[in-house]
């Protein structure tokens, strides 16, 4: 039986079987003699997190009732702003830059006394797939260190999966929820563009970036998903949840449900990760739904289509790093366009230059055409065709990632290379679409697979509940050997 | 294929120096990601003219001042500032 670590937490809580604060102090020990080797935290806030345990044990001593939230202890990935907390985006140019508004998500967890144990390592500005584009080094795989965590919200997977953190948010702008969740055998959802609000999220790519909640369990990411799904003024794209809690239907029966498999997903797709999603189908069979086959040719588009729009967005938001302002500054330098010129070409690292540099070649004069409106035009057919694969099927299920996670430093190696692996969580992000990864069993090498349940606009509820029914009948979570044993 | 040239003048729009020891694998690294970007190209399907990619429509208020962030509080992250304003050497001789 697929069981929640919040609500279990919660009970001790509430019934003083252990105090916020014990429990804080065990997650805080634990972090500190596992980070050297996970390498999940790039930073420790040891002390705000004692202050707020204190505050939930006060109240549970007077006798006041406490959300599911309080006193839990989480983690936030570092592009997610934090009012008095450094937030560095893992690169030399924010190293030191210590926001002064709180990102939404945050608000809205602090409100409800989340207890914050540190920020969490990623790759440079959210760009990579293994974490090691880091400035601080990759966060590792709990389930095997010589292997990465993936990306980019490597640290928040690890620290998860490494059960030094109860749960954390996310962000994906092209598989950095899910792909990270899928390598370290953990639950990690990308909601509906505008479910969730960016405000505070240090922008990549602003038409594609999302935030989501990564947990060890999909009961765990629906509380979480439920409770920051707030319409935000502050973000123009902000929508909100729409209908009812996901929470609420998690458990629902599935008999019926038609789940769709698109046949160019499975493509190229490594054969024990193949084998790991045509088991999962047979689980959904047997739970009686229905599975479906169909084509989805736009998908050979998705890739390119994506590294187009993500790079020019990219290019356009990492304008504003010019030292003057906020971050890293460079010290010897002739005029201002010579201080700017300085203080980028040492702050960012390489790949965030190449993205840059990409991003400003597919927006300039000559090649616009050809590639940044060719690739918003196909963003457009890709759109379409996701929309005509749901009037076939319910929910999409799908590889989270083609292969398990890769060796330490193989990725940094043929940044091409590496953008291929991105193919199967890209799609949901070019269509604003929700997308859950849960784990699906272990690859020939022992390392994590994950499985996708991808659904349509707002439909949260509908692919946890999917999610739920198959966590709990297959029941492939295996705990890794770092952390707190609960 | 792209050039240095082409790179040169990139790295320029970007306010980003390119080393003389870097330019030759930039060249090289930038090369193979046009070219896979490129692949759009060969797509059969033009697509259709499409600019509201996720939905959205415009969201208005009121024209109205409300409290913002205080000015120490904005200038606390500057490297330099002074009387309450960001400094950078002069642009104008």
């Amino acid at each position: 039986m697929s069981e929640s670590k919040i609500a279990k937490l919660h009970e001790g809580l509430v019934h003083k079987d252990f105090s916020c604060t014990e429990l804080t102090k065990k997650y805080i020990e634990a972090t500190e003699r596992d980070n050297d080797t996970l390498n999940a935290y790039v930073t420790i806030t040891a002390d705000t997190a004692l202050q707020t345990a204190a505050e939930v044990d006060k109240k549970i001593a007077d006798g006041c009732e406490i959300g599911l939230l309080e006193g839990i202890p989480m983690t936030l990935k570092d592009n997610i702003s934090t009012e008095g907390i450094r937030t560095t985006c893992c690169s030399k140019i924010l190293e030191d830059y210590v926001p002064i508004y709180n990102a939404t998500v945050w608000d809205i967890l602090k409100n409800n006394n989340a207890v914050l144990l540190g920020k969490t390592n990623m790759d440079e500005f959210a760009m990579g797939s293994s974490c090691e584009t880091s400035y601080f080094g990759g966060a590792k795989n709990p389930h095997n260190i010589n292997h990465v965590a993936g990306g980019s919200s490597g640290g928040v997977a690890s620290a998860v999966g490494g059960n030094i953190a109860v749960y954390g948010l996310g962000s994906d702008t092209g598989g950095s929820i899910r792909q990270p969740a899928s390598f370290c055998g953990i639950v990690g959802l990308k909601p509906t563009y505008g479910a969730v609000s960016r405000y505070g999220l240090i922008a990549y790519a602003s038409s594609l970036d999302q935030i989501g909640p990564i947990t060890t369990n999909v009961e765990d990411a629906a509380i979480v998903f439920d409770a920051i799904a707030q319409y935000d003024e502050k973000d123009s794209t902000s929508q909100g949840r729409k209908g009812a809690p996901a929470y609420d239907s998690l458990k629902n029966d599935i008999k019926g449900m038609k789940i769709g498999i698109a046949r160019e997903y499975l493509d190229g797709v490594r054969d024990d990760v193949r084998k790991a999603v045509e088991e999962a189908a047979e689980v959904y069979k047997s739970l009686g739904a229905e599975v479906v086959y169909f084509d989805l040719p736009s998908l050979k588009y998705a890739l390119p289509v994506y590294y187009i729009i993500a790079c020019a967005e990219a290019s356009s938001n990492l304008g504003r790093y010019d030292g003057i302002r906020y971050g890293y500054k460079a010290e010897n330098y002739t005029d201002v366009n010579d201080m700017i010129k300085k203080t980028r070409s040492t702050g960012f690292g390489d790949e965030v230059k190449r993205r840059i540099l990409l991003g400003t070649y597919v927006l300039s004069s000559g090649y616009y055409d050809a590639y940044y409106k060719k690739a918003q035009n196909l963003r457009g057919t890709i759109i379409s065709s996701f929309k005509k694969a749901f009037e076939v099927c319910d929910v999409i299920l799908a590889p989270t990632v083609p292969m398990t996670a890769f060796e330490n430093g193989h990725a940094v190696s043929d940044p091409v290379e590496t953008y291929l692996t991105d193919i199967c969580t890209v799609p949901v992000n070019i269509c604003g679409l929700p997308g859950v990864s849960v784990p699906c069993g272990f690859g020939d090498n022992g390392l994590p697979i994950g499985v996708q349940i991808i659904g349509d606009s707002f439909s949260e509820a509908k692919i946890l509940n999917a999610a739920w029914q198959y966590e709990n009948a297959a029941n492939k979570f295996k705990a890794a050997d770092f952390g707190v044993k609960l | 294929m792209v050039t240095k040239e082409e790179i040169m003048k990139i790295a320029i729009l970007s306010k980003l120096f390119v080393a003389d020891d870097e330019i030759d694998k930039l060249t090289e690294d930038m090369g193979e990601i046009i070219l896979f970007a490129d692949t759009i190209n060969n797509a059969a399907d033009e697509g259709s003219d499409f600019d509201n990619i996720n939905n959205l429509s415009n969201v208005l208020r009121e024209d109205e001042v409300v409290p913002s962030l205080e000015r120490e509080k904005i200038l606390q992250n500057a490297k330099d500032s002074d009387n309450g304003c960001f400094l950078v050497k002069n642009i104008m001789k």
